[in-house]
């Protein structure tokens, strides 16, 4: 906005020194003016750096340590011994890659479902008590994973769970969700799925809503099939959310904390061990502060590269926009 | 495709779909009105005679009430103050572009990105050294920082959108920057501040590890109480989880209700300005 002043300034002034009168002038605006923007980034600056700077840097410092909460002994510098002993452990590997099926298997049938039914609801703007009935779809997303993870384990239950009860009545077996370790993992899943599915449906419908009215109404001029009306006229235009939305989820799946604490912290033996309650667990349970860093600091840099791509997928919209 | 639907068809399946998803948490609240017995049994009660016992119960019981308030006090401050601060810096980042906008703007999104396990170790060992563990400072500067980097995004997504003009009209009639961003910039993004409230509030509400670790009894929230303080001699006290979950759960689903057009807005950092 200054610069267009600035232009409009400089065209009105006819003479050199008032030009160069006015140039002065300017400048010393600008000057307080970005003296101004910085005093305005203050307090979010020093809330980053006091409460994520420091930190960081305290623990990448402690990732060269080994350092253990309940030895002792004070910390002892080991060089890269604990990033070394992280990437050749197996069972951290197995954490890493039973995250890596979480996220894909999870944001993958929560993608799928959510297009689906979001399809399913658009175009429902007349839906009797369609506030309602939005507010009863998008509640899995907003109660606490906390409150749902406890609470699934009753429903869990193989002998007071209401799931047991219908299965056993259904297919008369009783199903151990959360005690075998060959189901616990899907079952995690699938509360996971549960509660995230209504976010990708909201996502749809915002992408849906994008699509102009013009083009959807030239479509069924042309009487165009409905594999073409998806390809040409559709996705073009809600692409760009959707992918957002993946991408988002992806994000917040690769965090998946409490839901798991609360169902099975990690267990039985390691079968829902994520990075996020490895991480948990090698801190506050083994109290091995030195190996943890190391650990929260692969994870960290995995976060970023996330962030990355979506930021560059978000540059790449307002490019073409 | 939807043409081939009958109405009444079509919206009974939307009906349905709404009502399976929220079917488990219907189950959750109703186990609220439940005897200790009920809740346990298996088949069960379909039809029975609603309690309110439980809910009395943990009304007159003063560790619930402190968390609760502990909830509200902690997540309403810590969401006001990030907002305020967010402000001012989307303000200046939008209107001033300082050197670095970009970068400082994309750090602030990726410790968002962060596995919160990861991020609440160096935490820890610096709560712990400056005894900052179990306080309402620790705690709310916790979720202030947490709730920062997306209430920038979404509120400089909607400082971009509001024209200089009026910044300009209002400069050359002598107002002051504060004017300009008070009284010209603040009354016309309501709807990105209601937006980041309503997504940061969800949030910061449902938050449990940083609480649980770097918390203590004094600050404890109810998603820590809920974890932690349900196993009696009898196992877990399932009627106290589903009271508890009833009465948490409770104000977001009104706000959602009533801000569901902002909820979008906040779900796509403001990229996405559309109603649902």
């Amino acid at each position: 906005m200054y610069s267009k002043k600035k232009n409009e300034q400089e065209r009105n002034t006819k003479t050199n020194s008032i030009n160069k009168i006015a140039l002065r002038i300017k400048n010393h605006f600008q000057k307080n003016e970005m003296k101004f923007a910085w005093y305005l980034l203050i307090p979010v600056l020093s809330f980053f750096l006091i409460l994520n700077v420091i930190p960081t840097l305290w623990m990448i410092g402690l990732s060269f340590y080994k350092y253990s909460l309940i030895s002792a002994a004070g910390p002892k510098f080991v060089g890269i011994k604990n990033f070394i002993d992280i990437l050749s452990n197996n069972v951290i590997w197995n954490s890493f890659s039973k995250t890596f099926l979480f996220v894909l298997m999870g944001v993958g049938i929560q993608t799928i479902l959510g297009i689906l039914l979001g399809f399913l609801f658009w175009n429902s703007d007349r839906l009797p008590g369609r506030r309602f009935a939005l507010t009863f779809l998008f509640t899995p997303m907003i109660i606490a994973p906390v409150a749902a993870g406890t609470y699934f384990k009753l429903i869990y239950d193989p002998t007071l769970g209401i799931g047991n009860y219908f299965i056993k009545s259904f297919f008369g077996l009783v199903v151990n969700f959360l005690g075998d370790a060959s189901y616990a993992f899907f079952s995690v899943l699938l509360v996971d799925i549960w509660m995230w599915t209504p976010f990708m449906i909201l996502m749809t419908l915002a992408a849906l809503g994008s699509v102009p009215e013009a083009e959807l109404e030239a479509a069924e001029v042309d009487n165009l099939p409905w594999l073409k009306r998806l390809r040409y006229v559709i996705l073009p235009h809600s692409k760009f959310i959707i992918m957002l939305g993946i991408l988002l989820r992806t994000i917040e799946s690769f965090k998946t904390m409490d839901l798991i604490y609360t169902m099975t912290s990690g267990g039985p033996g390691n079968a829902t061990e994520l990075i996020a309650i490895k991480l948990f667990r090698e801190a506050f349970a083994s109290f091995n502060m030195g190996e943890s860093a190391a650990l929260a600091l692969i994870t960290l840099l995995s976060a970023i590269a996330f962030t990355s791509i979506y930021l560059f997928i978000l540059q790449y919209k307002e490019k073409k926009v | 495709m939807k043409k081939n639907f009958s109405k009444p068809l079509y919206y009974t399946l939307l009906w349905v779909t709404s009502l399976l998803f929220f079917l488990p948490v219907f189950w959750i609240f109703l186990s609220a009105f439940k005897t200790k017995e009920q809740v346990v049994q298996i088949p069960p009660d379909w039809v029975f005679m609603p309690t309110f016992q439980n809910i009395l119960n943990m009304l007159k019981d003063a560790h619930f009430l402190q968390y609760l308030s502990n909830s509200f006090f902690i997540s309403l401050t810590a969401v006001t103050i990030a907002i305020l601060v967010s402000f001012l810096a989307s303000y200046s980042f939008s209107r001033f572009k300082p050197k670095g906008t970009d970068f400082i703007m994309f750090v602030l999104l990726s410790i968002r990105m962060v596995p919160g396990a990861a991020t609440i170790l160096p935490m820890y060992l610096m709560y712990a050294f400056f005894g900052l563990k179990n306080t309402y400072v620790g705690m709310i500067f916790m979720y202030t920082m947490f709730s920062i980097p997306f209430s920038v995004w979404i509120l400089k997504g909607f400082i971009d959108g509001i024209s200089t003009k009026f910044d300009e009209t209002a400069l050359v009639n002598g107002g002051s920057h504060f004017h300009i961003m008070f009284k010209v910039v603040l009354p016309q993004i309501k709807p990105g501040i209601i937006a980041a409230f309503i997504f940061n509030i969800i949030f910061v509400w449902n938050e449990f590890l940083f609480n649980f670790i770097v918390g203590g009894n004094k600050v404890t929230t109810i998603p820590v109480a809920l974890a932690t303080g349900v196993v009696s001699s009898q196992g877990i006290e399932w009627t106290y989880v589903a009271s508890l979950s009833l009465v948490y759960t409770l104000p977001l689903i009104i706000a959602i209700y009533f801000c569901q057009k902002y909820l979008l807005v906040g779900m796509t950092f403001g990229t996405v300005r559309g109603e649902v």
